[in-house]
């Protein structure tokens, strides 16, 4: 739409699209550079996915480390980013985020009173094996956050079914982690819910949130859609939003942000983007690409990374199970404990089920003379023992598993032919694995030779935390689907200051993308937890000081 | 354990509340989060509700007892989870109303109750429709509502804190929908 004519409702200097991580750290930083902001919702909630996740941030060498006396460096640092993007990034996107996200984190600390703490001994991904890991203390997390303190935005702020409120990284890790689930301290969390004490994504929103609406009274509109981009010569001057069923104009007279999440619950586009088959998320459903739909529309290019190794999930939906009025998925850590293992058709194993970033490459494998997927999907193989101890997503021991979702038999082979899978193959698999597992060795595919998996899923009274063998029955099995946790391979083109490009090679003025609308040729083609949420503050703030002057 | 009193008065005869409440088909579908029942006996049923604690909905398959039958004053009954570690008890209780009280707020009233009761209204309102009834100052019958839940298994605590406001609002929705209902039918005949 170019019309001069049009009738504005509202005219800031910034437009900060999207709620999240990013949109809330332009809003914040602009409004302090004296820019008047506005910020624009679809969802009836403020927070985005940012809100809804674990709120990871992932810094290297970051202060609170140094404060511990936790050894880093932000060489080491980069060089672990250089190993996790094997070689699809763009360095000068790469170097402009190292060179901003010490002081974006520390600038919210400071000045948006954002609490955060070094998560100790929690390792990187991929600690110990690739060059620059770290053994704990690159990912922030924030301290307990009050949610009494948000006004209006107290029921109107993401809580999350994915992480128990109100537990501290340092209190799960403490009480077992998630293997340890039936051992951990409900009175401590019912009393949190009780009081409304946040934590994680939710907790790290609630800071954000009432530093933006509340100290600084910065303006929210939610069920606010934007659908369109506004130009005038050229120039991005306003969004076109929908405001209870009519059109609701906003002027930018500074510039217009998305912020807007991925495409996750836009099942053509995902499918398409990420080469799947099939598309479910664990998100909430409100991101449906709409960047990758307002953006093109006046010329704005699009950029990829590949979809092999960013972090997309397989799981399953309890039948039944809803959250934000949708089916609610769950990402599975299962394999993570002893006595589960993931099979393909043919009954096989074929990657360290602990660790997702070995099984999604392999789950992407293709059997070029057959024109398949082997591995996909893949079904997850557990036993009896692994019921007597661990949960299967909210179903703690001792709960009868849903039939809907659940194939429960005697023997393998009877539960390979409930499930479709080679009986001969599970029965051959079982048996080696077995044989290997009793000694807590995986020497097909090294499960539990990660520390992050040991730390986060493992069960530590184990020789090898991950490792079981299954042999009691009754065993269970269950076909996964995909699940995805917003981080997409495609967005908008950006450049060093987190303008959209245009297809032509120049800036579109006036327009910034940041968070997961913009492509991750910043991180290029790996994925570490904790960098999603660090890109989201970093080109937050990086876009907020640009649009404002403040360079 | 999650327990919730609700409490309220109609211009109807005790007599036509038990009429309605003491056939479990008339009011079911009035229950919140009602997906469906089977009944097995005068006494048992099997119901499958729709249970919404603010972050996650989820079904739960529970066996409905009925222990005592006392028309047209009071009806207990006790549940049992068939899928979900759960048991509780319900009693409605009919009384001529004395007139001096009005209905009763929810039992706990911290911000939290208040923050998942307006969310679940909300959700609640959007998908069956609000109940909003005149409650009569004085006179009619009483309709008492009480319903305890106790969560099994090691998360109870947990699950009892995420239940409690959801239950305080389904307490009054069922008292006020099951009257509203009545009142709707009285109008229609006079
Ligand atoms: C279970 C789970 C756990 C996770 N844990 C972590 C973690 O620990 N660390 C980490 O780094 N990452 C984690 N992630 C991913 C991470 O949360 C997100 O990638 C990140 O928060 C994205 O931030 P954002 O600002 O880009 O977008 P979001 O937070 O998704 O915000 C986008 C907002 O835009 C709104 N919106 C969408 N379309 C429109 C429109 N047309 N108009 C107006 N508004 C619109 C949405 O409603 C939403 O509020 C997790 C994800 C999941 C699912």
């Amino acid at each position: 739409m170019t019309k001069a004519d049009i009738r504005w409702d509202l005219e800031v200097d910034w437009v900060a699209v999207g709620s999240g991580l990013a949109g809330l750290t332009s809003a914040i930083v602009a409004h302090d550079l004296g820019k008047q902001v506005v910020v624009l919702d679809k969802a009836p909630k403020l927070g985005g996915l940012s809100g809804y996740g674990g709120g990871e941030v992932f810094v290297p060498n970051n202060h609170k480390m140094v404060e511990l006396g936790l050894e880093d460096s932000i060489d080491s640092g980069r060089t672990y980013f250089e190993f996790i993007s094997a070689g699809f990034s763009d360095p000068a996107l790469m170097d402009r985020l190292f060179e901003n996200m010490h002081a974006a984190i520390e600038y919210v600390e400071k000045e948006a009173g954002v609490r955060w703490l070094a998560v100790e001994g929690l390792p990187d991904y991929y600690y110990p094996k690739a060059p620059g890991s770290h053994s704990g203390g690159r990912y922030l997390s924030v301290d307990l956050f009050d949610g009494s303190t948000l006004g209006e935005w107290q029921t109107r702020s993401f809580l999350t079914p994915h992480v128990p409120q109100g537990v501290l990284h340092r209190e799960l890790y403490e009480w077992g982690g998630l293997a340890k689930v039936t051992e951990w301290n409900y009175e401590l969390i019912g009393q949190r819910i009780t009081e409304d004490k946040r934590s994680f994504g939710p907790g790290m929103m609630g800071y954000f949130i009432k530093a933006a609406m509340i100290d600084r009274g910065i303006p929210a509109y939610v069920e606010t859609p934007v659908e369109e981009l506004i130009q005038e010569d050229g120039r991005v001057v306003g969004v076109r939003a929908k405001r209870e069923g009519a059109d609701f104009f906003v002027r930018a007279r500074t510039g217009v942000l998305l912020a807007i999440g991925g495409y996750d619950h836009n099942k053509k586009m995902a499918c398409e983007y990420e080469a799947m088959h099939e598309w479910n998320s664990a998100t909430p459903p409100y991101l449906h690409g709409d960047h990758m739909v307002m953006g093109p529309e006046i010329g704005a290019a699009i950029a990829a990374v590949p979809p092999t190794n960013l972090a997309m999930f397989f799981g399953y939906n309890i039948p039944g199970e809803e959250s934000e009025g949708a089916p609610l998925y769950r990402t599975s850590w299962e394999c993570g404990c002893p006595h589960a293992i993931w099979v393909n058709r043919q009954g096989e194993r074929f990657c360290d089920e602990a660790f997702y970033k070995d099984y999604q490459p392999r789950l992407r494998s293709w059997d070029g003379a057959k024109q398949e997927m082997p591995n996909i999907p893949p079904y997850l193989i557990f036993d009896q023992n692994y019921r007597d101890r661990y949960p299967l997503g909210s179903y703690m021991p001792g709960m009868e598993l849903p039939g809907e979702l659940v194939e429960t038999a005697d023997t393998p082979r009877e539960l390979a032919e409930k499930l479709g899978v080679d009986a001969d193959g599970l029965e051959k698999t079982l048996d080696r694995y077995n044989e290997f597992a009793a000694r807590g060795e995986d020497p097909d595919f090294g499960s539990g030779s990660y520390a992050w998996s040991v730390r986060l899923t493992g069960d530590q009274s184990y020789p090898n935390p991950c490792v079981g063998p299954l042999n009691k029955a009754p065993y269970y099995g269950i076909k996964l689907v995909p699940v995805s946790v917003g981080i997409n391979s495609h967005g908008l083109r950006t450049n060093t200051n987190g303008q959209v490009m245009h297809v032509r090679g120049a800036p579109i003025p006036g327009l910034y993308a940041a968070g997961n609308s913009a492509a991750l040729l910043d991180l290029g083609g790996g994925y570490q937890s904790g960098t999603s949420n660090m890109r989201a503050i970093t080109w937050g703030y990086i876009t907020g000081r640009h649009a404002a002057g403040g360079e | 354990m999650a327990q919730t009193e609700y409490s309220t008065t109609a211009n109807l005869p005790l007599e036509t509340i038990w009429d309605f409440v003491q056939e479990m088909d008339n009011w079911a579908q009035l229950v919140t989060g009602y997906q469906e029942h089977v009944k097995e006996s005068a006494t048992d049923s099997l119901w499958t509700l729709k249970g919404d604690v603010g972050v996650l909905a989820r079904k739960v398959q529970f066996k409905v007892h009925i222990v005592e039958w006392n028309g047209p004053e009071r009806v207990r009954f006790e549940l049992k989870g068939l899928n979900e570690p759960l048991e509780g008890e319900g009693i409605f209780t009919m009384t001529a109303d004395s007139g001096d009280a009005e209905a009763s707020e929810p039992s706990s009233q911290n911000w939290f109750t208040r923050m998942i009761e307006a969310l679940v209204r909300l959700f609640v309102k959007r998908k069956q429709g609000a109940v909003e009834r005149d409650v009569p100052v004085s006179g009619g019958s009483r309709l008492t509502f009480n319903l305890r839940i106790d969560p099994g298994g090691p998360m109870a605590p947990m699950i009892n804190a995420m239940m409690q406001p959801a239950m305080n609002v389904a307490a009054e929705d069922l008292s006020n929908r099951i009257l509203s209902e009545l009142e709707q039918r009285q109008n229609q005949v006079s």
